[in-house]
Parts: structure tokens; sequence; C-alpha cells
């Protein structure tokens, strides 16, 4: 995976997705996130479902919190689409739908075409564990956000 | 991938699934801590599997939480249902009761927290100086504007959040108020509120962030996001905002710096692309907030592509001199060439130097006449403080000085111009005068009359009644341009002093003092044409006798001669050699 971009060859979507599917089946990262397809059915490898554990030492730990990510057709050179299913209080999530504004994610507000589902994953756990994030007080455990 | 595991499984594994019907397949199950293969049952349902694990990680069923792919896996559920195969892998997280977790599987990221805590650490100035800073030359106005940014929300915090739409306008007015006042700017840096605010980093940060001109600006361009959250970069700013001194002491350090770069060859060309990389969208944001004030001169007409460049960068072009046409400066020798030169020399920029795109070849030329110039004009009459903000801001006049300095320096920056490069022609022109040039730029009296904005607008009115000449009798331009005798008295009869003209010919260069006896020509042979003004010598007088010589001569075309005269100013023979030339026969 990394080679690809390191060689300057751009790697289709279709292979791209393919790979993180696999990497996502294999525990890829460090057991504090997960990912996988939504649907095995979905042939075109867009809708996808996240996991993060939240964070020891924060107001998030304990919780597993499940998302969902939707690669569009213009990934990876655009970003995935991110919301997070189970309501949370964090900073660039939309408090009512879940919807996480990759732009205030530092590390993800310049998205570029070699990042990819487990980085996001992994750098909105990253986020949660900032100092602004890592005391805001949170909804109770197993409230889903509506729609 | 993993399908063929299962059918070759040699298994001595002893803990034997229930259902013995399917296949045996080997699942890694991965804490953050722990990492245990599990066989079960291709079969199995996930709450046989929480058994195993319960039995392997010796923790209670209800504890464990399973993931697979992003998804939580259900008591209810069999693996064979989320597509779990050999060789793959499972999330465990063991629940406990007490937050001070152990396999809540996130200690093991603690170490990575302080990382990530560090490198987020954002103290945001009010001021974007450092993405100026290597830009540097910050124009002065214009860091203003950006401040401001900070202090509008400042205001809009402490107005404990009130309606947008007046702390706009609010924000512009003290915009306006900051920038032709820099006492004030220091008043409100001063103001304890105030550097409470600045010191603590996350508030800045978030009222930086908070300006949608800045959001806009950070998408545009994403390394003023990293700026700002650097947080070394960002207490240095702060540290810069708050001491003033230090502020201009570290803009003359850049301006040094950078005009030890401009010699460095190439060097010229990563300075611009460093500024039109950053500077550029700190500009066009910085404009958006203040109504005209920083960037007037993108927009002038003439030289619409690389208008935009000058003004943005720091200054290049030496100060040209307003009131000599240096580039047409042996008047003898333009003759018909003249109107050729003062097109290519109309092609000046307009730059923050020159905020007129004053093209000493050019007046009355077509680059004023154009109407961004009228209105930069108007402007600039309007805000002289525009002007004086401009010419004082610090960079210009060490940029100045160094230039004087070293001409090398300064015509190695004039050839590397890539304004000049298209233009050879332009080039020599400005070559040869360079010297000329650079004295001028340390005539502090220039500088006064270029701020002075009653002498501005006696240039406005000089360039009007130019354009009006130029409608009326379009003939005696060319010909006045080509004037120029050393001889006429440059005090003369001529009634149209005017307080721009003192200065420069006080100026002992000579070519000044050619295009100051130009002009005075041109009023008096504007005053010629215009009716025979009883005070103005016109060129039928001064040359009579030539006149009548050439008469005597035979030639008989009193117009042609005028003009062969005034051309050659006065000379007979050269003037005889003229109508000659110009006949056919």
């Amino acid at each position: 995976m990394a080679a690809a971009a390191g060689s300057g060859v751009v790697v289709p979507r279709s292979f791209r997705l393919l790979e993180e599917l696999e990497e996502g089946q294999k525990g890829g990262g460090d057991g504090t996130v997960s990912w996988g397809l939504a649907d095995d059915d979905d042939m075109m490898l867009t809708h996808w479902n996240g996991m993060i554990i939240g964070p020891a030492k924060t107001v998030y730990e304990g919780r597993i919190y499940s998302l969902k990510i939707d690669c569009g057709h213009r990934y990876p050179e655009y970003p995935p689409m991110v919301r997070f299913v189970n309501k949370i209080n964090l900073t660039g999530v939309n408090s009512s739908t879940g919807v996480v504004d990759l732009k205030s994610v530092s590390a993800l507000s310049r998205w570029k075409n070699s990042y990819n589902i487990k980085m996001v994953l992994q750098e909105l756990r990253q986020h949660m564990m900032m100092k602004e994030n890592s005391r805001l007080s949170q909804p109770p455990e197993g409230q889903v956000y509506s729609n | 991938m993993a399908e063929q595991g299962a059918a070759d499984l040699g298994n001595n594994n002893n803990n034997k699934p229930e259902a013995s019907e399917g296949t045996i397949i080997k699942v890694t199950v991965k804490t953050p801590k722990d990492k245990e293969e599990i066989a079960i049952a291709e079969d199995a349902s996930v709450t046989q599997f929480k058994e195993e694990i319960s039995k392997r990680f010796k923790a209670k069923q209800d504890q464990l939480v399973l993931i697979f792919a992003g998804k939580i896996l259900k008591d209810g559920d069999s693996l064979s249902q989320h597509g779990i195969k050999d060789g793959l892998t499972v999330h465990l997280v063991i629940k406990t009761a007490h937050k001070a977790a152990d396999g809540s599987s996130t200690s093991a990221s603690s170490s990575t927290s302080t990382q990530a805590g560090n490198s987020s650490a954002s103290s945001p100035a009010a001021n974007p100086a450092p993405t100026t800073v290597p830009t540097g030359s910050g124009q002065a106005p214009t860091q203003t504007p950006n401040i401001m940014s900070g202090f509008g929300d400042l205001a809009s915090l402490a107005g404990l959040g009130m309606g947008s739409a007046n702390f706009m306008e609010l924000q512009q007015q003290m915009q306006r108020q900051l920038m032709s006042n820099p006492e004030m700017l220091s008043q409100i840096m001063e103001n304890p509120l105030v550097q409470n605010m600045m010191s603590n980093p996350d508030l800045m940060r978030q009222m930086i962030m908070a300006n949608p001109q800045m959001q806009q600006l950070m998408e545009r361009n994403p390394e003023i996001s990293h700026m700002l959250n650097n947080p070394e970069l960002m207490r240095q700013t702060m540290e810069l905002a708050r001491n003033p001194a230090m502020m201009q002491e570290m803009m003359r350090n850049q301006d040094r710096a950078l005009s030890n770069l401009e010699s460095i060859p190439g060097g010229y060309n990563a300075l611009r692309r460093m500024y039109t990389d950053i500077q550029e969208p700190m500009f066009s944001a910085a404009r958006e907030q203040v109504s005209f004030g920083s960037n007037p001169f993108s927009a002038l007409g003439g030289n619409s592509d690389s208008g935009a460049q000058p003004s943005r960068t720091e200054n290049r072009e030496p100060l040209p001199n307003p009131w000599g046409p240096p580039n047409s400066s042996n008047p003898s020798e333009s003759g018909g060439g003249t109107t050729g030169s003062t097109s290519t020399s109309g092609t000046t920029n307009p730059s923050v130097s020159n905020p007129l795109g004053v093209n000493p070849a050019s007046l009355g030329n077509g680059m004023f006449n154009s109407p961004g110039m009228q209105s930069l004009l108007q402007q600039i009459s309007e805000n002289p403080q525009l002007m004086q903000n401009m010419l004082s801001a610090p960079y210009m006049r060490s940029m100045m000085q160094s230039l004087a300095q070293n001409p090398e320096l300064a015509s190695q920056v004039m050839m590397n111009n890539p304004l000049f490069s298209g233009n050879p022609q332009l080039q020599e022109q400005f070559r040869s005068q360079l010297p000329i040039f650079l004295q001028q730029m340390q005539n502090p009296e220039a500088l006064s009359v270029m701020t002075n904005p009653r002498a501005m607008q006696a240039l406005m009115q000089i360039q009007q009644g130019l354009q009006t000449l130029q409608t009326e009798a379009p003939g005696l331009m060319p010909s006045l341009m080509t004037g120029g005798i050393p001889g006429v008295p440059t005090g003369g009869a001529v009634p149209a002093e005017n307080p721009a003209s003192s200065p420069s010919s006080a100026a002992t260069n000579p070519a000044q003092q050619q295009l100051m006896q130009q002009m005075l020509q041109m009023f008096a042979g504007g005053g010629g044409s215009g009716g025979g003004n009883g005070t103005s010598q016109t060129p039928e007088v001064r040359f009579q006798t030539q006149l009548d010589q050439l008469n005597a001569m035979g030639f008989i075309n009193r117009e042609a001669n005028l003009q062969a005269l005034i051309a050659t100013g006065g000379d007979i023979n050269a003037a005889i050699e003229r109508l000659l030339g110009s006949q056919p026969s």
C-alpha cells in the first residue's frame, strides 16, 4: 500500500479499497480501531463500518464508537464521508447528525491520497485524546444519532 | 485469500468446538495488550466464540466485546455471518466496571497521546505574521487588517455574541482607524486585557480559526494551518505582536536577509514564488476585509497579467523619476523613435513603490488614462495616509538604501525582474537610468512629494491637462516630447509652476532638468496652441529667426518648418535635413 504511493503510481480506487478491506479483516492497527465493509454485497466498496475504542484517560474511555464511512467514487483522491453512529461530544462532530468534519482534525485537514480509512480512524482517536476534547462531557452510552 | 486454510487443518487442537460438522478455523483474537489464536468451528456462533475467549483470556463472557471489520459481534450472530474466516483477526475489548481499565485496550496508546498533545499545542497569534515573515517586508498596512481580524473576533467575544453584522462594521472601522493611526495599534496592544488574551494560546487559536476569512485562507493554503499549529512559531509571533519594537527589528532583519537573497542567482524567483504562494492568499484575505487599502494596485490597467505580481512582492523596482522621462533622455536622437519608446516605456507596472505606476516617459500616455489608474489616483488623493503608509514602511527604506549602495545589485534586480524580461528595450532604458533612479530614491524630497496629497493632486491635474491636450492637439504631443532645448530658460515665462516640479528641479541631474524643460515647453506650447496666451513663448516666437531663415532658403511650408525646428530644438541644419528627409523627392 505504502509502496504504491511511494513509487508515484496512482492506485485505482478499487485496488485501494480491496487492500483496505483485507487489512481490516486481518486486524490492522493496534487493536484500537477496526474497519470493514458494511455490506458484503457492496460491489463498489463504498460503505464501510468503523470502530473506535475510546482511549484511556479520557472521557471516552471504555466506550466503543461505531462509525459509518462512505468512500465516494473519487476516493482516495477525495476524503471519505465519516460519521459517528454512537452519540459523541467531540469537536468537529456535528452534534445532531454525528457527521465528522475532517477539516477540524488537524491531521486530516489536508487530505492526501495516501491516507486511508485506518488513518482516519486512528486520527479521530488521537483527536479524542487532545486536551480540548478529552474532557468534554459525553452523552450517556448507548445513544445513537437518529439518522 | 485465507479460504484454503479451512480445508487443511491438521487439527491437533484440543479446544474442540461443539459443532464438529464445520471445519475449524483459527481466528486471532487481539487486544491491545494481547493476542491469542483461537480455533473455532467455522459455523460457530458468536456466543460460542466468546466462551472460548473467556476461557483463554480469563474474563467473563459478558465483559467481552468483539469487533470485526468495524462491526460489533452480537451474541446471536454467527461467525460466518460476519465473514470471519481462518486467519483473520478479531478485536477484543474487555470491559471492566472500573474506568481505570485493563483490557480496555487503550493503555497502549497513552504513550502516543503525549506526543499528540505536544504537536497539537497550538498557540496562535492574532497576527499571522510568521507566514509573512519570510515574505518579510510586512506591508505594515496590511498587517493591521490581519491583526484586526483577531481583534474583530476579540470584539465579538467581548460583545458576548452579538449579531455579527454589527461587528463586521465595527471591525472594518477599527481596521481603517488602525491603518491610519499606528499609535492606536500600540495602545491596543498595551491594553492588559488584550495582553491577557494574547497570552492564552488556545483562545487565540480559536479566535483565529473562528474567523471565516482565516478559515478560507486555511483551506486555500494549508501551510497556514500548520503555522497556526506550530507552537513555537505562535509564541514567537505573539511576542512580536506585543512588542512593536521587536517586530520592527525583526522586519528589518528580514529585509536585510531578503535583499541578500535577491543577489543570489535565481533567488529572486524563489522569493517571488514564496510570495505568491504565501503572501497572495494572505493578501487577498486581508483585502477582503479592508475596503481597498491594502492592494489597490492589483487591478490597474495596462498590464493586467503581471499587474498583480509586483504589488504583492516586496518592492523590487526602484522608484522611477516621476517627473523625468529618462527613457527619452536624449531627445535629439530619439526623434521619431520616441513614440515607440514611450509606448514601450508605457508598460511600467504599477507597484508598491510606484503606486501611480508613474511611468516617467508616458506623461499623458495610455496607461495613465486607464480607468484603473484614474480610480487609483482618486483613492490616493482621498486617502493620503495610504501613500504615507506605503512609503514609510520600513522595508522600502532599507530596500532603497541597499539598492543605492549597490548599483550592481540594483541592476541585477532589474534584469531579473520578470516584468522586464520580455522587454529588452525597457531594460536598456532602465539600466541607463539606474543611477538617476537611485539618486532619485534617495531624494527625500521626492518621497515627500509622493506622500504629499496635494502634490499627488497636482500631478493628477497635470495628467488630466495633458490628456486634454492630447485630444485637442494631437499633433502637438509627439513633438513636445521630443523637445527639450537646454537653452530654454527654466524659470522662463511659464506660468504653470507646479509644486511637484520644484523639488525635482532642485535636483541636479540633467535628465530631470531636461524633462522639466520639456514640460515647461509643453505648457508653453499648449498655451500657444490654445490661442496665443500672451505670457508664454510659443515655439513660433522662439524660432522666429530660424523660421525666417528657412523661408528664405525656400522652405515654404511653415508648419513643417516649425515642426522640424521644434524637433531639432532650433538647430537649422538638422531641421533642414529633417525637412529634406521627409520630402519624397
